[in-house]
């Protein structure tokens, strides 16, 4: 449990900051509205569950890899730096999803949660955070492994969001974009593929995750100088 | 002047080199094109384009500008921690230097550096676009969108980005300048209280407006002035174009005085 | 722990040949390895701790091949490493940092971890200032650190590249002796630029140059390759053009100086008993 908490640490403050931040805006964005109507706060409340929490921790994931001072010492060790590595971005998620299930649980005491008609029950619901999370979370990780920069891997990851937020109808014109939407629950143009698409970003976070591992195996990549 | 000038030199060609600094709005244009409905398509679009070639390359201008900024702002995030972070920065300190001359080298040679592939994509697209209509003076406009749309919006980003993660991690900076980067400019001012729309807008409402007279690629959007039951009407003035050079005015002196808090920030930590 | 590394080659990215064709055996005990900088020292030391991977050849420590994933796992749970760039997390203290790193080579047990840690701060003499934080600590305390790191799972085989950089000489003395003292039965692994380090601790050394061997025995033997080379010039002229200049000492006459050079730098020259510096240089083709 020690090493657990070492590496807690080592994720840094942003981890730990950011997800409270992220639901605290979504709620501060809901209640800014000047019109309230019972759907649209509900749907803000919602959505900042599903946008805000998600770009939280997927810049955090996104800048795992890069600046650990004891590298060397790291890429020494018996514990595989890949696996200690996958440890930091297991502690950011959990926390992520301690911060999310708070927040949904409140919003499902306080009535919030069934105000938005496309809530998709209590239990399915929470992929309504889950998903986006650990997809663009793991195209963080996948980024970072990659171009072992933070600065490279976070701008590619708010990119990403940018661009479903900006451009949302044009993105889910095709199937495929549709299928990898990341606020299908708040502002999805096809209910019906929901699910389909909860599990396609479910399925593309992990496949990055395993993508960003793999890399990671050749410890020589992070030896050599970052992208600074 | 010496030390401002190889600042400049020496943190443009530092940034200018960095692989990720081109890679970023390489992979930003990519899915920018996929995913369709931009303009980086449209423009070559018979069917599609507009008439106008104005309209054609201030459109442009905008959605490159929404978008590639915000790798722009990540990219820059840490320029300033780095320097303490690689233990540089206590060598730079013991020059006779100027530290304010360093800080706006640093500022003006990393963010033009950055600014390259988004200008490099920029012009690209309209020179093709100015080719592909025949219309050679669609350069000219690019060349005016770019300077007071795109450039002062790209100094206030830098400015951010230097200056504001040295009160916060750099992730966190990033997850809050995307953030702010669309409930200041995008976010409806009818929706919440938002700065966009405002004469303090990054994304140039005024200059769109006043300067070019744009009103979105169909003529039928508002970019600048006052917006009926939205709060903050006050910073919403009718468009007018002396108002359009006050508001880059205050993009650029809200970009000095965020680097000169930075800067004294700084000088208080390491005094 | 012996290491065994035949044809040894590794080419970074851009055609850099790091090493080439190396042949060398490391027995137990002390060893030490020269070298200019970009010699290759810290590539071999790298690729031994099982962090970079060879181009061509074979390395095999303890009898296990390093160019498989379960044979550098095997040399790692036996390895110490001091690396030359020596990185930190300057939030921890030292003694949690060396808790850490302890918890990395697998010492999951808490109070023989936690006496481990006493017992090395106590080696190097951070015992009073243990539960400070690493970010207050001058450039030797945190090599000292990096030392403790180096020792915690008593390893078989020790690695440490320029250990003495940033220490005091007072602390360099007792750095050398615990090395020394350490060995035993170990390999210790020792690559410095400080040629003293070498001569105080070693019997055998090798030396690198551009990526190739072209030393291996022991000290004696190095020292020996400048036999008849080592020069005293005392002159108040120009510095003698001829081989490299050792040092320079204000003299009576103007200066004395000591050089390493194929022939007499002038017909006033002195021979000298060579040193084993000397003797570096003469075998790196600068005497």
């Amino acid at each position: 449990m020690t090493l657990w908490r070492y590496e807690a640490r080592r994720a840094g403050p942003a981890a730990v900051l950011g997800p409270p931040l992220a639901v605290a805006l979504g709620v501060a964005a809901a209640f800014a509205y000047p019109e309230p109507s019972d759907t649209t706060t509900a749907r803000i409340l919602l959505g900042g569950l599903e946008m805000a929490v998600p770009l939280a921790a997927a810049v955090v994931c996104s800048a795992l890899i890069g600046r650990d001072p004891a590298r060397e010492i790291q890429l020494a060790a018996p514990t595989p730096y890949r696996i200690t590595l996958l440890r930091r971005m297991i502690v950011v998620l959990a926390w992520t999803a301690c911060v999310a299930a708070l927040a949904a649980a409140v919003l499902i005491a306080t009535g919030w949660w069934a105000r938005w008609p496309q809530n998709h029950g209590l239990v399915a619901g929470q992929l309504t955070w889950l998903a986006p999370t650990v997809g663009l979370s793991g195209l963080g990780f996948a980024a970072g492994a990659v171009l072992r920069s933070p600065a490279a891997a976070g701008a590619i990851v708010t990119t990403v969001w940018a661009i479903q937020q900006f451009f949302g109808p044009a993105v889910q014109e095709h199937r495929p974009g549709r299928l990898l939407y990341l606020f299908a629950t708040t502002r999805g143009e096809s209910p019906a593929e929901w699910t389909a698409n909860r599990l396609t970003l479910l399925g593309a976070g992990a496949a990055l995750i395993a993508f960003g591992l793999l890399l990671l195996g050749r410890a020589e990549r992070l030896i050599s100088e970052e992208d600074e | 002047m010496t030390a401002f000038r190889a600042s400049v030199r020496y943190e443009f060609r530092m940034q200018v080199r960095k692989r990720s600094v081109w890679i970023v709005p390489a992979l930003t244009l990519v899915l920018f094109v996929l995913i369709g409905g931009s303009l980086l398509r449209d423009l070559f679009d018979p069917g599609e384009r507009p008439l106008d070639p104005r309209t054609g390359v201030v459109g442009l201008a905008v959605q490159l500008h929404a978008l590639l900024s915000i790798g722009f702002g990540c990219l820059l995030a840490d320029r300033m921690v780095r320097d303490d972070r690689l233990g540089v920065a206590p060598i730079l300190d013991a020059t006779p230097a100027s530290p304010g001359a360093r800080l706006a080298g640093k500022y003006l040679g990393a963010a033009a550096a950055t600014a390259i592939p988004i200008a490099v994509a920029y012009f690209g697209f309209a020179a093709a676009y100015a080719i592909d209509i025949g219309q050679q003076v669609a350069m000219a406009w690019a060349l005016a969108a770019f300077a007071v749309v795109i450039v002062p919006g790209l100094l206030l980003v830098a400015a951010f980005a230097l200056a504001v993660p040295m009160i916060m991690p750099a992730p966190l900076f990033r997850v809050l300048f995307v953030g702010y980067w669309l409930w200041g400019n995008i976010v409806s001012p009818e929706m919440m209280p938002t700065l966009a729309r405002t004469l303090f807008h990054p994304l140039g409402g005024y200059p769109l407006d006043a300067l070019f007279d744009f009103h979105g690629i169909d003529g039928e959007d508002t970019w600048a002035g006052p917006v009926a039951g939205a709060t903050l009407n006050v910073l919403r003035p009718e468009p007018t174009p002396a108002l359009a050079w006050l508001s880059i005015v205050l993009l650029i002196a809200v970009s000095a005085a965020t680097l000169a808090g930075g800067h004294a920030l700084r000088a208080r930590r390491i005094h | 722990m012996r290491i065994e590394i035949s044809g040894l080659t590794k080419t970074y990215r851009g055609r850099v040949h790091a090493l080439e064709n190396l042949d060398l055996d490391i027995p137990t005990g002390m060893f030490g390895l020269l070298g200019a900088n970009g010699a290759g020292k810290s590539t071999l030391m790298r690729i031994l701790a099982g962090i970079v991977r060879p181009t061509a050849g074979r390395v095999v420590v303890g009898g296990h091949d390093l160019a498989t994933g379960s044979g550098r796992t095997a040399v790692q749970r036996e390895l110490g490493y001091l690396p030359q760039d020596l990185g930190v997390y300057p939030d921890l203290t030292a003694r949690r940092f060396l808790d850490y790193v302890a918890l990395l080579k697998g010492m999951d047990d808490s109070s023989a971890r936690r006496r481990r840690v006493g017992e090395l701060l106590e080696v190097v003499a951070l015992t009073e200032h243990a539960d400070r934080r690493l970010r207050g600590f001058s450039g030797g305390m945190r090599q000292r650190v990096g030392i403790a790191q180096a020792l915690l799972a008593d390893p078989r085989l020790l690695i440490v590249d320029e250990p003495t950089a940033g220490l005091d000489p007072e602390e360099r003395i007792r750095f050398r002796t615990l090395l020394s003292q350490f060995a035993g039965r170990r390999t210790v692994l020792l690559s410095t630029h400080i040629v003293d380090d070498i001569g105080q601790t070693c019997r055998e050394a090798a030396v690198l140059a551009k990526g190739r061997l072209i030393f291996r025995g022991t000290v004696e033997e190095l020292t020996r390759r400048a036999e008849g080379r080592v020069w005293s010039v005392v002159t108040d002229g120009p510095v003698p053009a001829e081989g490299t200049v050792v040092s320079a000492l204000p003299h009576d006459d103007g200066m004395r100086y000591r050089v390493v050079a194929r022939t007499a730098p002038s017909p006033q020259a002195r021979p000298l008993e060579p040193n084993l510096e000397d003797g570096y240089l003469a075998v790196t083709g600068r005497g």
